[in-house]
């Protein structure tokens, strides 16, 4: 059909906006824009009697909700006669008036335009003899339910994340602060994608420069598309050859308000759960949502218990390893003799054990992550017989190489967030300490702070309120103080409005 | 930027490989020395070292001890010969015990812990012990009971002091500096071996009493308990008493639950004296003999704590007059006292305090209370 169309007509060249013959701009969509494309449906109908007039609706067949199109377009349009003498502007203020029952409706006469707002899931209207279009917002696809998010549990706290729909997710946020201060502002990246991004913040809270830096850099980002947010994060941040993060990310909601709240600024990518908020410091790692959800002792307790175990996932294969190697001394007597023992025969030197268990511990992650369920399962199973048991009484491991690498995982898990972070931290100690035993591993753990020490996100400190041991910034970073004593916001996020709790004089007496 | 980050990786990558690790071992093929000794010093160093052999799987991982015997021209050098005979190297550092035979302290203990202390290899805090009528290697071959090893059985023995306190415990460094200070001489514990279900098993009990770096005289246990008391460790030590009451004499068994001694050299005229005040809190533990005492009664109790402090005073009157004329050690340290105390006086007796010591004279005062006795006050007294 389109080879013998083709043939007979002449394909109208180089047009920009809409004409005023319908079937041109019918032929211009078909031919030109949206060639060899067959999810755009070209609906057309008449105008209600006496004034007649042909239309065409065009719309994307899977992005739009049929039934809103139907009953409030067509149907509409159907049925409303048009009066007479009506021409182009007042034509189409006619229609959008008193016509179509839509909430957002746009009027444009450009065909890129056009092409846009249909490929973004909206109905366009054309009529006969106008050369406007009329663009109705009908988007209406399949979503995912908010649901808990898997990668964020709470015992307490609420139970709602974000999915992949823009929108929806801005409104979650938004519900959670509903005040004029909270401001979104949309982007569009990605050359090809043309991806929605939403930039959160709260305006008298957040500092203005950090503001519009966010909105600086990421309009500065020149990539053809935007999948998920993760590009945007490596795209936008500072120290980006840094394994450590300078941005967070996070599925829930409440997470985003109260880190913006703060006077940070979050940033929703469309189609990404993950939002990010920036500037993220070292210590956020180390906080949770439900830190403040709990009792503040319980919350300060787990805390410290999140700062050990990162201590314990960096650190202990490579003491373990600078112990045996260069200080047996250091070790107490009945268990040097007992590791000494389990290490009788096993043929390799230490260096080679704790890396060979740590890369084999690693793979079963990975497997175990990427495989379905059931079968992740089963890897699990078997990673547990084959090390824990087999290789141990084969001699090829001995059995505190076990403990150490099963404390190390075990507390890796603790700090999710930092993972990644922690198992490159860990490589780098094992392999100082196994060069210049303890030496180098306190050589080791002053590359890495230094490091950190030297790092900013978004013009802060990365250490910031680590490096402290007064003032407002510490009561949220090794401990979490009870909220009325909380009563200002950080100074380096927050310079502009600190105050947070309004009652400090009654605080005083609880 | 980055090829030049890529290359600077690449070279220094091949550099780590190039440095020698001259202080890597691998801890299995490490022979632990758990306790050494010294038996002879004269033809030549007799060194026995009690080891600890691993054996078994990794699961199952056995150990058992190895009493290895090595001369040498040196403690050192019988110490490095261990290597041969041992087959690995020899690890001194958790050495927990240090024994010197009778023969060796009465020779000069020098010889025995100058390498103890210069070598980085043994700890200043090994604890150091006199055998007393038997060889260092016959202590090491003994086998205690419970404990895996002799030099563990010793290090338990140690953290019991405050349970059983007949003995002084030291460590060289401890020693090291009582030989090296003035106005005060060492003392080393003694271990002795008794006969248990057959087997011999070592006991540390009594004290050797050193005369700058050789060794004098023993002390026995009673005696190490009040000598231990003096010096002011704490103490939980029991003892039994014959006690005069109303209704007769009879033994009853006292623990020392307090002990507070204050040694103060007073100078009245010419010469100093020494003025030693014990305060004791005791609690009874046991009334032989049926005895029907009622701890009610305050009479009876200060007529008892008076007896207690009656013995006491003789007691360390009597030791302090052994350590005077029989040994001429001052192994409490009455002349650092005077020094730190009065330090004119003792320029005046510093040069000539061997021959003044002896004729030093001594006050002690001991205050006695009661202060427990145990769940009960009362005796039991029985019925029809």
């Amino acid at each position: 059909m389109f080879f013998w169309r083709r043939a007979k007509q002449k394909k109208p060249r180089g047009l920009t906006s809409v004409t005023a013959s319908l079937d041109t701009n019918i032929d211009w969509f078909k031919q030109d824009i949206f060639a060899n494309d067959d999810t755009i449906v070209y609906r057309r109908f008449r105008t209600g009697e006496p004034q007649s007039r042909a239309c065409v609706l065009i719309f994307a067949e899977h992005m739009v909700k049929h039934e809103f199109l139907s009953e409030h377009i067509v149907r509409a349009m159907m049925q409303g006669p048009l009066p007479n003498g009506l021409h182009r502007d007042d034509l189409i203020d006619y229609i959008t008036e008193r016509i179509i029952h839509s909430d957002a409706v746009t009027v444009t006469g450009s065909f890129t335009k056009l092409a846009e707002l249909i490929t973004g899931g909206r109905g366009v209207l054309l009529i006969d003899g106008c050369d406007l279009g009329i663009a109705v917002d009908a988007q209406g696809w399949a979503k995912r339910q908010v649901a808990e998010p898997p990668s964020e549990n709470v015992v307490r706290g609420p139970r709602q994340g974000f999915t992949e729909d823009l929108g929806g997710n801005v409104a979650l946020v938004q519900r959670r602060i509903t005040n004029p201060a909270f401001k979104t502002k949309f982007l569009t990246v990605g050359t090809q994608s043309n991806t929605k991004v939403a930039v959160l913040y709260v305006d008298s809270v957040a500092s203005p420069a950090l503001v519009e830096e966010v909105l600086d850099r990421i309009q500065k980002i020149d990539i053809d598309a935007v999948i998920d947010s993760g590009y945007i994060q490596e795209l936008i941040q500072d120290s980006p050859y840094s394994p450590m993060p300078t941005i967070g990310h996070t599925e829930r909601p409440d997470v985003v308000a109260g880190k913006i709240l703060e006077g940070r600024v979050a940033v929703l990518v469309d189609g990404s759960p993950f939002a990010l908020t920036m500037p993220y410091l070292f210590v956020e790692a180390f906080q949770s949502n439900e830190d403040y959800y709990n009792h503040w002792v319980t919350a300060t307790f787990h805390r410290i218990v999140r700062y050990i175990s990162f201590f314990i996932t960096t650190s202990t294969p490579a003491l373990y390893l600078a112990l045996i190697s260069y200080h047996p001394q250091l070790i107490p007597t009945n268990l040097v003799i007992s590791i000494a023992a389990s290490r009788q025969d096993v043929p390799f030197p230490g260096i080679v054990e704790v890396v060979a268990m740590g890369l084999v511990f690693e793979i079963l992650r990975e497997g175990g992550v990427r495989l379905p369920r059931p079968v992740g399962q089963a890897i699990s199973i078997v990673g547990a017989i084959v090390l824990g048991d087999a290789a141990v009484s084969a001699s090829l491991v001995s059995a505190p190489m076990i403990i150490v690498v099963g404390i190390t995982a075990v507390a890796g898990f603790v700090i999710s967030t930092l993972y990644d972070t922690a198992v490159l931290i860990r490589l780098l100690l094992v392999l100082t300490s196994s060069i210049l035993g303890l030496y180098g591993y306190i050589l080791g753990v002053m590359a890495i702070v230094i490091h950190l020490a030297s790092m900013k996100s978004f013009g802060v400190p990365y250490l910031t309120s680590m490096t402290e041991f007064l003032g407002q910034n510490v009561k949220d970073a090794m401990v979490r103080v009870p909220w009325w004593r909380m009563t200002l916001r950080p100074r380096y996020l927050a310079a502009q409005d600190r105050k947070r709790l309004q009652s400090t004089a009654g605080s005083k007496d609880r | 930027m980055m090829r030049r980050l890529v290359w600077a990786i690449i070279l220094i990558c091949p550099l780590l490989l190039l440095c020698g690790c001259w202080d890597y071992t691998e801890i299995e093929i490490l022979d632990f020395v758990l306790g050494a000794g010294l038996d002879q010093v004269e033809p030549d160093y007799l060194v026995v070292t009690e080891m600890i052999k691993t054996s078994g799987s990794a699961q199952e991982a056995q150990v058992e001890t190895v009493v290895l015997t090595t001369h040498g021209r040196s403690l050192s050098s019988a110490a490095r010969a261990l290597s041969s005979p041992a087959g690995r190297d020899v690890f001194w550092s958790h050495a927990q015990v240090f024994l010197v035979s009778e023969e060796v302290a009465r020779g000069g203990i020098l010889s025995a812990i100058e390498y103890a202390v210069r070598s980085h290899h043994m700890r200043s805090t090994v604890a150091m012990f006199v055998t007393r009528d038997c060889t260092v290697e016959e202590v090491f071959k003994s086998k205690p009971p419970f404990n895996d090893t002799v030099s563990e059985h010793l290090g338990v023995l140690i953290d019991l002091h405050a349970v059983v306190s007949n003995f002084y415990p030291q460590q060289v460094w401890e020693f090291t500096s009582d030989l090296t200070a003035q106005g005060i001489s060492g003392t080393l514990p003694t271990i002795q071996l008794v006969h248990e279900q057959g087997e011999k098993v070592p006991i540390v009990k009594g004290t050797a009493v050193f005369k700058k770096d050789r060794m004098v005289g023993w002390l026995d246990g009673e005696e190490s308990a009040l000598f231990s008391l003096l010096k002011g460790k704490f103490q939980r030590d029991h003892f039994v008493m014959e006690t005069r009451t109303s209704e007769g004499s009879f033994p009853i068994t006292y623990q020392i639950m307090g002990n507070k001694v204050d040694i103060k050299p007073v100078v009245k005229g010419e010469r100093p004296r020494m003025n030693i005040k014990i305060s004791l809190q005791l609690s009874v533990v046991e009334v032989g003999h049926g005895a029907k005492i009622s701890f009610q009664n305050e009479q009876e109790v200060k007529n008892i704590e008076e007896q207690i402090a009656h013995t006491f005073n003789r007691r360390t009157k009597d030791l302090i007059e052994k350590l005077q004329l029989e040994y001429n050690s001052d192994i409490l340290g009455f002349g650092q006292l005077l020094r730190r105390k009065e330090p004119d006086i003792w320029r005046r007796y510093s040069e000539d305090w061997d021959s003044f010591f002896p004729l030093l004279d001594v006050e002690v005062e001991v205050k006695c209370t009661i202060a427990f006795t145990g769940l009960s006050s009362q005796p039991i007294i029985v019925r029809d």
